[in-house]
């Protein structure tokens, strides 16, 4: 059993509650190899997709989570926020909750949204991305790609590299990881690393060639140009001359070094295409992969806390 | 209004009777007699209770109309009431009302309204036209209106030249300006104080340095304005909330600087770790500091630095608070709290919050002082220092019900107030 009826951040589950999604999410990738790929799990309960901002892979891999285990499946998308249409979340949510829905997954912009929800809906909240706060199915997938390569979490050093101070995926990787036992390092230009970030028990570097050098795993974050209001950095080619990551960076190395990216990648901004695609770094796709099996064990352990 | 009130401790270090348990007869609206065991006044004029206390009535510097413009979140009558409930004969009204309250006809709307009544208000004044910071209302004309101060309410004064040329106007007329301090090229799209627990909740922050900037800077032009033009404009800063702001007023002080300011009582109350909860009630500007900058804000108002507790009643509608915390409007409703608060958290004193809310602002505003004495205008705030009571949404007079403190217990209770010939008593009987 889980510890929270929701899963509204990474801050709010034990190690435990950890250890035994990676363990349920073993479970379901076994069936995601099999020819049929789908258990009768979820087939009493009905599950929303409310997506408040723009996602495909995330929605994408929610929904063929809730697919392979049997639950049936609404989807409701609206760019920006629905109270600029005159509704507010809470009447949007509950018109859904109208209709019979037990479990609400959420992306919304505003950081805090699933858990004034939690706190006034009887269904349970998944956390699908709160403006910059948290992403906790992201960093689960993450942590569960980097125990799949190396074995384990734990004494791993992991370097978080791009835009940190915009990045919901940083603060859960970084919440996770260190409740896994991971030292953490992130790295970016200055003024995308948070001032107090020093706090949360991470290091902090400017210099990716550093980073690079010290961690097991670099764990390469999209410049989120879309989520930039104010300027933070002169241009996207400057920032890909000194913060970009090559092949021929990794080749470099003393040692082979796991390659990570939440996606989407900006080509030849934060990662040239040769670094992307290098067989011997990339789990790009494995994370893809193990996204829908980390997802189906998250609202398997939810739905059964109802 | 006769009233009489049996054994009661009168609290005004002005006044004679200071810290003595007296009976005071109050006869149309004057002080007419204190002394012992007075005779029996007619039916339903005579108040006794439990820890029955005198003050003189507390004056609030800081309350948001809201009326004309935005009546759903408060009206002239639930802020009368509010203000009651909350211990305050005289409160000054920011101009951030829809139309701005920037011509003598926005004035007059209000002091009429508060004629002959229990509550007097005390309009500002905007201090630019639509409080955008760009052009000057007419100040001398809005000084012989009865403006009680100039300011832009709830925006700052951006504009270092506005600032500057303000002051030097206001001084013709010993105008008080009212600045809230704040840069706000560094508060853009911030949601609460920035720190570890900003960082934690993913919220984007408000450095204190925000508000510290404009103070430095703003002392700097008063400084210049009284050594070049040989004036003495006053310049008061509202909603003070860091130790660096505190600390550079106290200095302005010691260098004989005609500043003054002001902190809620609130900011007494919170930290910025409160804010995990992401309940919007807990949404201020300035946001919650941490514990370390509230210590600070104690020892500027005990040492003096800070002249007055305020209210900052900010209230809004279900409507402005009920969201993401994101979207929420800023405020606290907090007329009916703001004194318990300040004893309850604040850890100065009674005497002290006291001084707060009654010497030290009609100091701040120029006004005479009140006292209890025979033969003054009663001017009077009715109150049991000792009495715990829980804040409820059934006995609530604001129309703003956005409190953090629906459910919490405080302590220090207001029975009513006399003012103005006038008297309101909303936790007492009228006996015999």
């Amino acid at each position: 059993m889980l510890s929270t009826r929701h899963l509204l951040g990474i801050k709010d589950l034990t190690e435990e509650d950890i250890q035994l999604i990676f363990q349920t999410a073993d479970e379901f990738k076994e069936v995601l190899n099999r020819p049929i790929k789908k258990v009768p799990s979820l087939r009493d309960i009905t599950i929303a997709n409310v997506f408040f901002e723009n996602s495909t892979r995330t929605r994408l891999s929610f929904e063929l989570a809730e697919k392979r285990l049997s639950a049936d499946v609404v989807n409701f998308s609206s760019s920006g926020s629905s109270v600029k249409k005159g509704e507010t979340l809470l009447d949007t949510v509950n018109n859904i909750l109208a209709m019979k829905v037990d479990l609400i997954v959420m992306r919304h912009s505003s950081p805090g949204a699933p858990h004034y929800l939690a706190s006034r809906i009887p269904a349970n909240v998944v956390n699908a991305g709160d403006g910059t706060h948290e992403h906790p199915t992201q960093a689960l997938l993450d942590a569960f790609s980097i125990r799949e390569k190396l074995g384990d979490v734990a004494g791993k050093k992991v370097a978080i590299i791009g835009d940190i101070l915009h990045s919901r995926v940083a603060l859960s990787n970084i919440f996770c990881l260190k409740k896994l036992g991971a030292e953490v390092m992130v790295c970016g230009p200055s003024t995308l690393i948070p001032r107090y970030i020093r706090e949360l028990g991470v290091l902090v570097s400017h210099d990716v060639r550093q980073a690079l050098s010290w961690c097991d795993v670099a764990n390469v974050l999209r410049i989120q140009l879309e989520r930039l209001q104010v300027k933070y950095f002169p241009s996207l080619r400057e920032y890909s001359l000194y913060y970009g990551i090559t092949k021929a960076m990794l080749d470099e190395l003393d040692k082979p070094i796991v390659l990570m990216h939440p996606g989407p990648i900006n080509r030849g901004v934060e990662l040239s295409s040769d670094a992307a695609d290098s067989a011997d770094h990339s789990i790009i796709l494995n994370q893809v992969e193990n996204g829908v099996a980390t997802r189906m064990a998250v609202l398997y352990l939810l739905a059964a806390n109802r | 209004m006769n009233l009489l009130f049996r054994s009661a401790r009168i609290l005004d270090p002005l006044s004679p009777f200071h810290q003595q348990v007296l009976d005071v007869w109050v006869e149309n609206g004057v002080i007419r007699k204190i002394g012992e065991n007075l005779p029996a006044a007619p039916a339903g004029q005579e108040i006794r209770a439990q820890g029955l206390s005198l003050s003189p009535g507390w004056l609030d510097l800081r309350v948001h109309a809201k009326d004309p413009g935005y009546e759903a979140k408060e009206d002239l009558y639930s802020l009368r009431r509010a203000a009651v409930a909350g211990g305050f004969t005289e409160i000054v009204l920011l101009p951030n009302t829809k139309p701005v309250a920037q011509t003598k006809e926005s004035l007059g709307y209000f002091r009429r309204f508060s004629e002959e009544q229990v509550v007097t208000f005390l309009p500002a004044a905007a201090l630019t036209l639509g409080c955008d910071g760009k052009d000057f209302t007419e100040m001398l004309d809005l000084h012989h209106a009865g403006a009680a101060a100039y300011t832009d309410g709830e925006h700052p004064v951006w504009n270092a030249d506005i600032l500057l040329k303000s002051l030097q106007y206001l001084a013709q007329v010993n105008g008080l300006l009212i600045q809230r301090p704040e840069e706000p090229t560094l508060t853009v799209h911030g949601q609460m104080h920035e720190g570890t627990v900003s960082t934690l909740l993913g919220m984007r922050g408000i450095p204190a340095m925000a508000e510290e900037l404009v103070i430095q800077r703003d002392l700097r032009l008063l400084e210049y304005a009284v050594e070049t033009f040989d004036l003495r404009p006053r310049l008061h800063f509202s909603l003070v909330s860091t130790g660096r702001s505190v600390q550079m007023i106290r200095e302005a002080k010691a260098k004989g600087l005609p500043v003054t300011c002001d902190t809620a009582a609130h900011y007494l109350a919170f930290t910025d770790g409160d804010l995990v909860s992401f309940d919007t009630n807990l949404k201020v500007m300035p946001p919650f500091r941490p514990a370390s900058e509230i210590d600070a804000l104690r020892a500027g108002l005990l040492d003096g630095t800070i002249d007055a507790l305020v209210s900052d009643h900010y209230p809004q509608d279900a409507e402005s608070k009920n969201l993401e915390f994101d979207l929420a409007e800023f405020g606290i409703s907090s007329l009916e709290t703001t004194f318990a608060t300040a004893l309850t958290y604040g850890n100065l004193g009674l005497e002290k919050v006291l001084e707060l809310f009654t010497t030290r602002p009609r100091a701040v505003l120029g006004r005479t002082p009140v006292t209890i004495a025979e033969g003054q205008i009663a001017n009077l705030t009715v109150f049991n220092p000792e009495e715990e009571w829980t804040v409820t949404p059934a006995d609530w007079k604001s129309k703003g019900r956005n409190t953090p403190f629906f459910g919490k217990t405080l302590k220090g209770r207001v029975l009513g107030i006399v003012n103005q010939g006038k008297s309101t008593f909303y936790h007492v009987k009228l006996g015999v």
